[in-house]
């Protein structure tokens, strides 16, 4: 009898052959090797098909990747922003320093209100101090940002050799805005206006009281100002900073809004990154991407065609459609019977009171709301390790101090004695330095030294805690004979108690600005000291 | 001990699969809860399927959401007559046929161009395919897969990855079923053509 055929022969392997067919095959099979190794070889290649298709492809998505706070590119980005808050909210401290209260409310890190208020109160006041203030605040905060900005990602850059795509993004952004060659327009006015007929080519930078934009602009916008209005159409990205933003037109790349309140009423083609106190997309708003915010309040009216994260200290309430997951961090969350949620719903909030999900809301994924139990840091063991981690590493650097600095390090602990002048001086350095880092950055080519200038300024930031320790040691126990172990002792003493006063609530705040201060006074008098005779010389 | 162990697995297998019927019988109830619970279960399994079939990532997860936001509904009409994951996977699959039906603006997603004859491979040597035993082997396997022209991979990825019969595929695909069974074997033709270049 004549063979079978390959195809024959795969349909019988797949169990595709009627009864009949398969009966004959079988009994050809028993007398023919050939037909027989095919039939073998066939039934091994649907075997490993099967398996290696098992094993999934190699992208394939953890569910749980959210739950468990996986770092992916959505945490990449949640963790940047966090860097550059923190660094940001060290050099903003400078701004304002006599409005203790504010000032206060800045240290209490629970509340975003007070922090996001002081920001934009600030911003108002300054704006409303006449076009030459705001020009130099504008200046000096868009410089800011840069810095703070590329600081963080050259952060994140050490921390994980590859930035995540959006990380990317902000850095590319930034490179490109740090381009003396790249095309780009200044608009400064009170009001600045793109009317509907006009089309700007480059990227525009506009700085004014209100920013309104009803025509095209081609490349991106950076807009400065107390309102920032766009009707018309951006086809880049748009960096506000500003009182308040609103989008009825379209963005077609994506908004980086450092706004008191954005409202999104009109068309964005990619992701919302936000720090923002009230975010608000409404009905005939739709995101293209996703968003990635830490805000006081949000309202999601509108569409979202991705993932949805959130930071929060205030509520969230959804009527409109997210097309992946949404997960939040906050007081409070509402989803309303129109809501829908293409993925998992993961919240954590102060209590589950604060959680309403309507009976009509959609959630394709799982759901995972909890009341989010905050223990008190000092219960925690991580908190312990940490405090005596950094607490080492501070003794560690005192004495490398004394071992290769010895006369330096006496000097400068001794000087944070002269108090009021070390204070003064500290608060001044604290202040000034930004504002040269900007000036130096704004030239652009100075970027990199404005980088290292910062890094040095963040160093002593870090080493004016161990002159002030050393110092209190040194009060406190009056070595006679003064040798190494006996200022080391000092630094341990000093150290401790400073670490304890430190968690006072609100005091504790002060007192690190206090320390703070006085250690950079004392170490940049002493660095003027022992450089003048060199001068002179 | 080891047989215990076999035990307590077969065990552990029968409960769980008491358990899905009790879950699948509460998301027909409409209970969130157990909604959520077969997304956990079967997402990676689902997306993996979108994956193979649809040409990009993003696509891939807006189908795999688009399958379990339908699930609400359409789980009402599982009736346990076949197991729930391959009913699960045949959903998808018809999602996905559905998106690249729409891409072609409504035609149908593989024309039938030829009448089915088949090029027989002549040769007898053992195929390539059935040699491929590490997770490296493997991994390249599924490179060749994704890589393979769409008319090909959809009924093998059906076939194989989802488990349908010929039939089914063809009724999916709307092809006829001898079409469906040349394809497959195009594409493992094809399958044993690439990773025999590759091992040289």
């Amino acid at each position: 009898m004549e063979c079978y055929s390959e195809l024959t022969c795969a349909l019988f392997v797949d169990g595709e052959l009627t009864a009949d067919a398969a009966r004959h095959l079988r009994d050809h099979l028993v007398t023919c090797q050939r037909c027989r190794d095919l039939v073998h070889a066939l039934r091994a290649e649907s075997r490993v098909l099967t398996e290696s298709l098992r094993e999934l492809p190699e992208e394939a998505p953890s569910p749980e990747a959210f739950s468990h706070l996986g770092f992916s590119w959505v945490w990449g980005d949640l963790a940047m922003m966090a860097a550059v808050l923190t660094l940001g909210s060290i050099l903003f401290v400078w701004i304002d320093h006599l409005e203790i209260p504010g000032a206060l409310e800045w240290f209490n890190p629970f509340s975003l209100n007070g922090l996001t208020n002081l920001m934009f109160n600030l911003s108002y006041y300054f704006a409303h101090g006449g076009t030459a203030m705001l020009t130099e605040y504008v200046a000096v905060v868009g410089g800011l940002f840069l810095v703070v900005l590329l600081g963080g990602s050259v952060l994140l850059l050490g921390r994980r050799w590859r930035l995540p795509k959006n990380g990317l993004g902000l850095l590319i952004v930034l490179l490109t805005l740090s381009l003396p060659s790249f095309a780009l327009e200044r608009r400064h006015e009170e009001f600045v206006t793109i009317a509907a007929n006009q089309t700007v080519d480059d990227t525009l930078l506009a700085i004014g009281n209100t920013v309104r934009i009803e025509g095209v602009v081609n490349g991106d916008l950076l807009a400065f100002g107390r309102s920032v209005e766009v009707s018309g159409t951006v086809k880049g990205d748009l960096v506000s900073f500003a009182k308040r933003t609103v989008v009825s037109g379209s963005v077609e790349g994506r908004i980086y809004n450092f706004s008191q309140s954005l409202d999104l009423d009109g068309q964005l083609g990619h992701s919302i990154y936000g720090f923002t106190q009230s975010l608000r997309v409404a009905d005939r708003g739709h995101v293209g991407d996703g968003i990635v915010a830490a805000a006081g309040d949000v309202s999601l009216e509108g569409e979202v065609k991705r993932s949805v994260d959130m930071l929060l200290s205030g509520n969230a309430d959804v009527s409109g459609s997210i097309g992946r997951d949404m997960t939040v961090t906050g007081r409070g969350l509402t989803l309303t019977n129109t809501a829908r949620v293409g993925g998992n719903l993961t919240a954590r909030v102060r209590q589950l009171e604060g959680v309403h999900i309507a009976d009509g809301a959609i959630i394709a994924g799982k759901r995972d709301v909890q009341a989010r139990v905050r223990k008190s840091q000092f219960a925690r063991s991580r908190f312990y390790f940490r405090q005596a981690l950094s607490f080492a590493s501070a003794m560690l650097v005192g004495w490398l101090g004394l071992i290769l600095v010895p006369g330096f390090f006496r000097a400068t602990t001794q000087a944070v004695g002269s108090g009021w002048r070390s204070l003064g001086l500290g608060i001044g350095v604290l202040a000034g330095v930004p504002v040269a880092i900007v000036v130096v950055a704004i030239t652009l080519v100075g970027i990199p030294i404005a980088l290292m200038l910062f890094a040095a300024y963040l160093t002593a930031i870090y080493l004016a805690k161990i002159w002030v320790g050393a110092f209190l040691g040194w009060i406190l126990l009056r070595p006679t004979g003064a040798t190494k172990y006996d200022w080391l002792l000092g630094l341990l003493l000093g150290l401790l108690i400073l670490t304890i006063v430190g968690f006072i609530p609100y005091l504790g705040g002060l007192v690190r600005f206090g320390i703070v201060c006085l250690g950079l006074g004392a170490f940049a008098w002493q660095l003027y000291h022992a450089s003048r005779p060199a001068m002179t010389a | 001990m080891d047989d215990k162990g076999r035990r307590l697995a077969v065990k552990a297998k029968q409960m769980e699969e008491r358990d899905l019927e009790s879950v699948i019988e509460r998301a027909q109830g409409h209970d969130a809860e157990a909604l959520g619970e077969i997304h956990r279960r079967y997402v990676r399994r689902v997306f993996g399927l979108c994956r193979y079939m649809l040409d990009s990532r993003e696509n891939a997860e807006d189908a795999t959401s688009e399958v379990f936001l339908k699930l609400q509904r359409s789980i009402e009409s599982y009736d346990g007559s076949i197991p729930f994951p391959q009913w699960l996977l045949r959903v998808a699959g018809n999602q996905c046929i559905d998106v690249l039906r729409r891409r072609n603006r409504g035609r149908r997603v593989i024309v039938e161009v030829e009448d089915g004859v088949v090029v027989e491979a002549t040769s007898s040597e053992p195929s390539p395919l059935a040699a491929v035993i590490s997770m490296e082997e493997r991994a390249q396997l599924r490179v060749a897969i994704a890589h393979l022209p769409e008319n090909y991979r959809l009924p093998l990825v059906l076939r194989y990855y989802s488990e349908l019969s010929y039939d089914e595929i063809a009724q999916q695909l709307g092809l006829r079923r001898n079409h469906v069974a040349v394809l497959i074997l195009r594409a493992k033709q094809e399958l044993r053509r690439k990773l025999a270049h590759r091992s040289q």
